[in-house]
């Protein structure tokens, strides 16, 4: 009795009993609607079988009906661009607005803190405002571009379908730039002043320094962002919600967006499960990039 | 049977029925209405001249309706009474999920089935059964602005008939310098769209089992013209039919196809002499055709009191006739409305009515109607000719229907 208090205490049964309840919550929240997922992605299922096990197994038949719809290359090329031009520009933005607020001026961490009002926010909220600022005949960009002699026609945001997805990833930049900035300055609050010091002592000009200091210093939290960014872009829905609902024509559509309307618009959620399993994979080859790209760093 | 046994068999039905008299009949009761309500009201209404049953109502949204639904079905939660908007019931019903009242509609001698209009009856119906009953009905017609009518020199007493007539008075009507367009409607990728867009269809004989016809052809070029000439917004794309009619309270827009649902929006908002009309058809002897809308009261298969949810349902079908005065619907059967809100309004949905066409029935209607909504949406934005378009979404339906 003793020996099992003891060990209870600081010995193997309580860690034990750690690792147990952290792997239970994984199994239970994580493991088992991914392999829920999985299973389902290769049966039969509708809104009436979703909760037995019991339904007809059709094999690879989802993937091949919903990889060979006339739609689905198209719906794969916009969320390549969504997520690419998204995470690009967060970054790019996000990283530009870290290095200001790392200059010495009044207000500067107060002006940054309200940086974040936009990330707080829901995005359905977002969603609403910017699809005002988007409305094509009475929105605000339109008025103000046409103000300011910008432009002369009226642009249709939403339901130009050359224009739509581009109005989304817009919309998606603005709300992750926050994120991107805040994540950056923690890592560039990390890197020791003297290094810069030392560095223009040694006479290395300002982009040098950014080059050969900032960079290697931010592997990390640059890993961590992008990485990130990737996985936060493809969950993405509300502004598709919001804005579009992937069209017009399927012009704005993305898979997250797809594989939402396949199960619960149209009930045929066996392909929508196929479209969640084959974003899974690509996160997890996100994530092992990340991992891989980090593991000899200390990470944040 | 010897006397003292028939003796003590009637006391025990009669202490039976003292105790249900005693105990309440308890019905679930599920619907998209707020408290205040058409089912709240009728609810309460309902209890208290039965006060034997109660009537627990429960708000869903719209959307989550048919999700909740089968949730509730699969879990043993599912209500006794719910709403179903019309082209959903043929789904529960493929799958035995609602109970057959032709029985007690034979019985009843509040309703009866040939009072119900063609189309409420239709969806309702499901292979040979009748598994609802409506509680209302809506259609669409044109509402357009007298006013701007007289501006640009047409006669607000003589409106279109004919699509040629409809095309040529929004032509005279756009003033884009004005930033007014000559018509609003809808045709979103959704439901909305396909509810919009199949009175068109129908006019020409077609139906949502045979699209890729010349007449979708025609409808779905004047759609495409309306749009490319800058006659209607090109975010009719993208805005359900609510939205479009706002800008035409708002003056943005010179007329407006949709339905009864604007009107309490549209007589406050609208500071000018807005009228309707029917749908203009493709000629003037053309077959008429209109969208059916709104919902039905359904009673789920399981339900332990089937006979106390009919009641309610005779109860409602009994108080059709106030439907368009308190709760915005068209009646769904031939009932005498008197002295109806917005009468000459009424007296044209209410003509409207006599042509609302069911969608569907089918029990994957969202799969044929996705592929309508294709066709509609590649059509307008230029990805496809109306005639390919027409014949994907053919192929589409005839995997759906066969």
């Amino acid at each position: 009795m003793l020996v099992f208090k003891n060990t209870f205490r600081d010995g193997v049964g309580f860690d034990a009993i750690l690792v147990t309840l952290a792997l239970g919550y994984l199994v239970l929240f994580s493991a088992f609607p991914l392999v829920y997922n999985l299973v389902m992605s290769f049966q039969e299922v509708d809104l009436f079988s979703l909760a037995s096990f019991d339904r007809p197994f059709v094999g690879l038949d989802n993937y091949e009906d919903v990889l060979t719809r006339t739609e689905a290359s198209s719906i794969f090329f916009n969320t390549v661009k969504f997520v690419g031009i998204s995470v690009v520009a967060q970054l790019v933005v996000g990283f530009a607005l870290a290095m200001f607020f790392q200059l010495d001026f009044p207000l500067n961490t107060w002006l940054r803190g309200l940086f974040l009002a936009g990330w707080i926010m829901p995005a359905l909220v977002v969603g609403a405002v910017w699809s005002w600022i988007f409305a094509g005949d009475f929105g605000v960009l339109n008025y103000m571009l046409q103000a300011l002699g910008i432009t002369d026609a009226k642009i249709f945001w939403l339901s130009n379908p050359d224009v739509a997805l581009y109005s989304v990833i817009i919309a998606n930049i603005w709300l992750g730039v926050p994120f991107n900035m805040i994540l950056l300055s923690v890592g560039l609050a990390g890197i020791p002043e003297d290094v810069y010091e030392a560095a223009q002592l040694d006479g290395a000009s300002r982009i040098q320094r950014f080059f050969t200091i900032t960079l290697p210093m931010m592997r990390a939290q640059l890993g961590a962002v992008i990485s990130l960014g990737v996985i936060f872009t493809l969950q993405q829905f509300d502004l598709f919600a919001a804005l579009t609902q992937g069209g017009p024509a399927n012009s704005s559509n993305v898979f997250q967006y797809w594989s939402w309307q396949l199960s619960f618009q149209y009930y045929e959620i066996g392909v929508g499960s196929v479209i969640s399993v084959l974003m899974i994979l690509f996160v997890v080859f996100v994530a092992a990039i990340y991992v891989r790209s980090t593991r000899h760093e200390q990470v944040m | 049977m010897d006397m003292k046994y028939y003796a003590l068999l009637t006391t025990g039905l009669v202490s039976l029925a003292t105790a249900s008299a005693a105990q309440q009949v308890e019905l679930d009761l599920w619907t998209i209405d707020d408290p205040g309500e058409y089912h709240y009201v009728m609810a309460d209404e309902f209890m208290e001249a039965h006060p034997d049953i109660k009537i627990n109502v429960r708000t869903v949204q719209f959307e989550d309706m048919v999700n909740d639904l089968a949730r509730g079905v699969a879990s043993g939660d599912a209500p006794d009474i719910t709403y179903i908007d019309n082209p959903e019931v043929a789904l529960f019903a493929s799958r035995g999920l609602l109970l057959d009242l032709s029985e007690y509609i034979e019985a009843s001698d509040v309703v009866n089935a040939e009072d119900i209009f063609p189309g409420p009856l239709s969806s309702v119906t499901y292979e040979g059964g009748i598994y609802g009953l409506p509680r209302g009905a809506n259609t669409i017609a044109l509402y357009y602005n007298a006013d701007m009518y007289r501006d640009a020199g047409l006669d607000p007493d003589n409106p279109p008939s004919t699509w040629a007539e409809l095309y040529d008075a929004a032509k005279a009507l756009t003033k884009p310098e004005e930033n007014v367009y000559g018509l609003a409607f809808s045709a979103v990728a959704t439901e909305e769209g396909t509810f919009q867009f199949l009175p068109w269809l129908q006019m020409t004989g077609g139906d949502y089992n045979n699209v890729n016809t010349e007449g979708a052809v025609e409808a779905l070029n004047m759609w495409k013209a309306f749009i490319d000439e800058g006659i209607a917004s090109p975010d009719t794309l993208i805005r359900g039919q609510w939205d479009s009619t706002g800008t035409f309270n708002a003056g943005q827009a010179a007329m407006s196809i949709s339905g009864p649902w604007e009107l309490p929006r549209m007589s406050s908002e609208a500071d000018f002499d807005f009228r309707a009309t029917m749908l203009p058809a493709p000629s003037a002897d053309a077959e008429r055709a209109s969208a059916l809308g709104e919902g039905d009261n359904v009673i789920l298969a399981s339900s332990d009191n089937p006979d106390e949810a009919f009641m309610f349902l005779e109860f409602l079908m009994a108080n059709m006739d106030r439907v368009w005065n308190e709760f915005g619907y068209l009646p769904a059967s031939d009932v005498e409305v008197t002295d109806p809100k917005y009468p000459e309004i009424y007296a044209v949905f209410e003509e409207s009515m006599k042509y609302a066409r069911n969608r569907g029935p089918h029990p994957e209607w969202p799969r044929i109607s996705q592929a309508i909504q294709g066709a509609i949406q590649s059509t307008l934005t230029g990805q496809a000719s109306a005639e390919d378009a027409l014949a994907d979404a053919q192929s589409r339906i005839d995997r759906v229907l066969n």
